[in-house]
């Protein structure tokens, strides 16, 4: 009962779809049970004055019951009454107003709460507006406006511009609270989805993660598996170290695991030098004849998590070279312009592939353009049949008209 | 050609068979002695062995040597530092092929370097752009700028005659000009320049760009005994 009772309080409820039924069943009962406190101090004077006083009694009765019945029912099923207590709720108020005349004196059927029966149908008609049938809703107005005139009756000569207040009263506040009930739906109903939406793109980025993570690992342990490597299986148990480290560290919910374990280029203050970096996965690969020429960029420095992204597009570029691409050569370039934007060139002279009509695997779609972009930095692939296949990352924003948008460009010659 | 490999000496007519082997010489001493006429000399750079040979010219000495003689000379070696390889062009060999190229290729790059062409390696085009980028090298027009930009980040000959609108043809001939013009230009350069070019302290390429071009200097061996 602990954990019930904890989340009775309306700062305790969830902004959601059950969240806001349960917090309109504190207003229909509020305003129903509120409506009762306003008709208690005058039944005694009521009942004495009334022309036949146990009918008096009875009508005053049956609606304090219906508003108790309907607060305790609601409060007991978190939401409001449904479309048929809703309905024997508006009928109830109608036949109060209709049977009004028999047991209110004309003389005080206006402005007293002796005669409750206006101030009664007009708690249904704000508690009631909740109801979801439009019709139901419109019917109850109109019969509790039908039945206000009839309550009315010759009561009314003299008094009409009041009276058509009181009618207005009517429509006006059944109108507001239905625009308030729908509004307040719809916005925990958009709030529903909205999580729902998140939570979906959480998981494809979980998704998205784990594909980036493993898919160099599942490369390596493809080339280990691989008979007959000879001299470059050292260079690969390396690099399967490298990804394991990577892999555990996933496991373990680490987000940047490179940063914390990595040594060497680190600058401090989060910054790291990329050409170390580059040489580095460089050296990983020395069963390929790669020529770094890092020179030009000596002086690049990027944020810690920038280089992670770029350190494993690097390997995943190499690992494609590696295994695919036939190359007898394979250059590493870094350049930094005057206005300290750098950029990466990958150029193997391999067998090269058609951009436009091979669809980029895990390595080239998620490693290095999905991540990379995510850090916004550009990616161009420029590769054709016997061309061999550049990859140049960069900060550079891509010519206009030659990006789309993963930020890929793939020239197809 | 010079190899102190008799293997190699054997069997580069049989493997490249478009060339015609003049003198298969184990020593630069050899090949001064005979003189022979060619158009171009194929030169290993590490040719001092304890065995045969412990004390003959080799590596910068070798070029200097045979490029007085006015000899054409390209490198054929598994020399992979870059900064030996830089040298041996400022020396004033035409070309730099490493051993490790297919032989096919390696035939070809022969032939264009023979044929007045020069063929330098990855590494040194690399070296030449940042003296080029650090304005050690200004003889440079726009589009050969743009070539060597290309060039430099291993864009075949087909990507960069794209960008630039040329035939690949007309790009090779680009190319093979400013190949030569820059190592011109490297060769008028002091190690001095190119390690303030480069970022190196100073010193740091003296063992490389030796001066001496008599002695027979183990210059090229990094870890010295």
């Amino acid at each position: 009962m602990v954990g019930r009772n904890a989340r009775w309080r309306v700062a305790d409820l969830p902004t959601t779809k059950v969240g806001v039924e349960r917090v309109f069943t504190y207003f229909i009962a509020g305003v129903r049970l509120g409506t009762i406190a306003q008709m208690v101090p005058a039944v005694r004077v009521g009942a004495a004055a009334a022309p036949h006083h146990v009918a008096y009694l009875a009508c005053w009765l049956a609606a304090a019951s219906a508003s108790i019945a309907v607060s305790v029912v609601t409060l007991a099923r978190r939401r409001p009454v449904g479309a048929a207590a809703a309905t024997a709720d508006f009928a109830l108020a109608c036949l109060l107003l209709v049977f009004a005349p028999y047991v209110v004196l004309p003389g005080a059927r206006f402005g007293t709460w002796v005669a409750f029966e206006p101030g009664y149908a007009l708690s249904v008609i704000i508690t009631a507006s909740g109801v979801r049938s439009l019709v139901l809703w419109a019917g109850g107005l109109v019969g509790v406006v039908v039945c206000y005139a009839v309550y009315l009756g010759n009561v009314a000569t003299g008094m009409v511009t009041t009276a058509m207040g009181n009618e207005l009263t009517f429509v006006v506040y059944a109108v507001v609270a239905r625009m308030l009930f729908n509004y307040i739906r719809r916005i925990a109903h958009d709030a529903d989805a909205s999580r729902a939406l998140a939570a979906e793109l959480a998981r494809r980025e979980e998704e998205r993660r784990a594909r980036v993570l493993m898919h160099n690992g599942v490369a390596i342990m493809q080339l280990l598996a691989h008979p007959g490597l000879g001299g470059s299986q050292s260079g690969l148990v390396d690099q399967a170290e490298v990804e394991l480290q990577r892999m555990r560290a996933y496991l373990r919910g680490a987000t940047s695991p490179e940063a914390a374990s990595r040594e060497g280029p680190d600058e401090g203050g989060g910054q790291l030098r990329l050409a170390e970096l580059v040489a580095r996965v460089c050296d990983r690969f020395a069963d390929l004849r790669i020529d770094p020429l890092l020179d030009l960029g000596k002086a690049v420095r990027v944020p810690v998590e920038e280089a992670t992204a770029v350190e494993r597009a690097l390997e995943s570029l190499l690992l494609n070279v590696r295994a695919y691409a036939k190359a007898e050569n394979v250059v590493v370039h870094l350049d930094q312009d005057g206005g300290g934007v750098w950029a990466l060139t990958v150029s193997d002279d391999g067998v090269g592939f058609d951009p436009a009509s091979v669809a980029l695997g895990v390595g080239l779609r998620d490693v290095v353009v999905g991540e990379l972009g995510q850090r916004g930095l550009g990616v161009v692939i420029t590769s054709a049949p016997g061309e061999g296949t550049t990859v140049t990352i960069s900060r550079r924003i891509p010519p206009p008209g030659r990006r789309d948008g993963l930020g890929l460009v793939a020239d197809a010659r | 050609m010079v190899d102190d490999a008799s293997v190699i000496r054997a069997s580069l007519a049989l493997l490249m068979t478009d060339l015609e082997v003049v003198l298969a010489a184990a020593t630069v001493e050899e090949l001064v002695r005979a003189g022979p006429a060619v158009d171009l000399v194929l030169l290993d750079l590490h040719l001092v062995n304890q065995e045969q040979q412990p004390d003959v010219r080799q590596g910068i000495a070798a070029i200097r040597a045979l490029t007085a003689r006015g000899y054409r000379i390209c490198v054929y070696s598994q020399e992979e530092r870059r900064f030996v390889l830089a040298a041996c062009i400022a020396a004033g060999a035409s070309g730099i092929v490493s051993k490790a190229v297919p032989t096919d290729r390696a035939q070809q790059l022969f032939l264009e370097v023979a044929a007045g062409g020069t063929a330098v390696s990855q590494s040194v085009v690399g070296i030449l752009e940042v003296l080029v980028r650090r304005d050690c090298i200004t003889v440079l027009s726009e589009r050969q700028r743009q070539i060597l930009h290309g060039r430099a980040r291993g864009l075949t000959y087909a990507q960069v005659a794209r960008q630039l609108f040329v035939s690949e043809s007309t790009l090779r001939g680009y190319w093979q000009d400013l190949t030569k013009s820059l190592s011109e230009s490297l060769r008028d350069l002091t190690a001095a320049e190119i390690e303030r070019a480069l970022g190196l302290a100073p010193g740091d390429l003296l063992e490389f760009w030796s001066g001496d071009d008599t002695d027979a200097a183990d210059w090229w061996r990094v870890h010295r005994p």
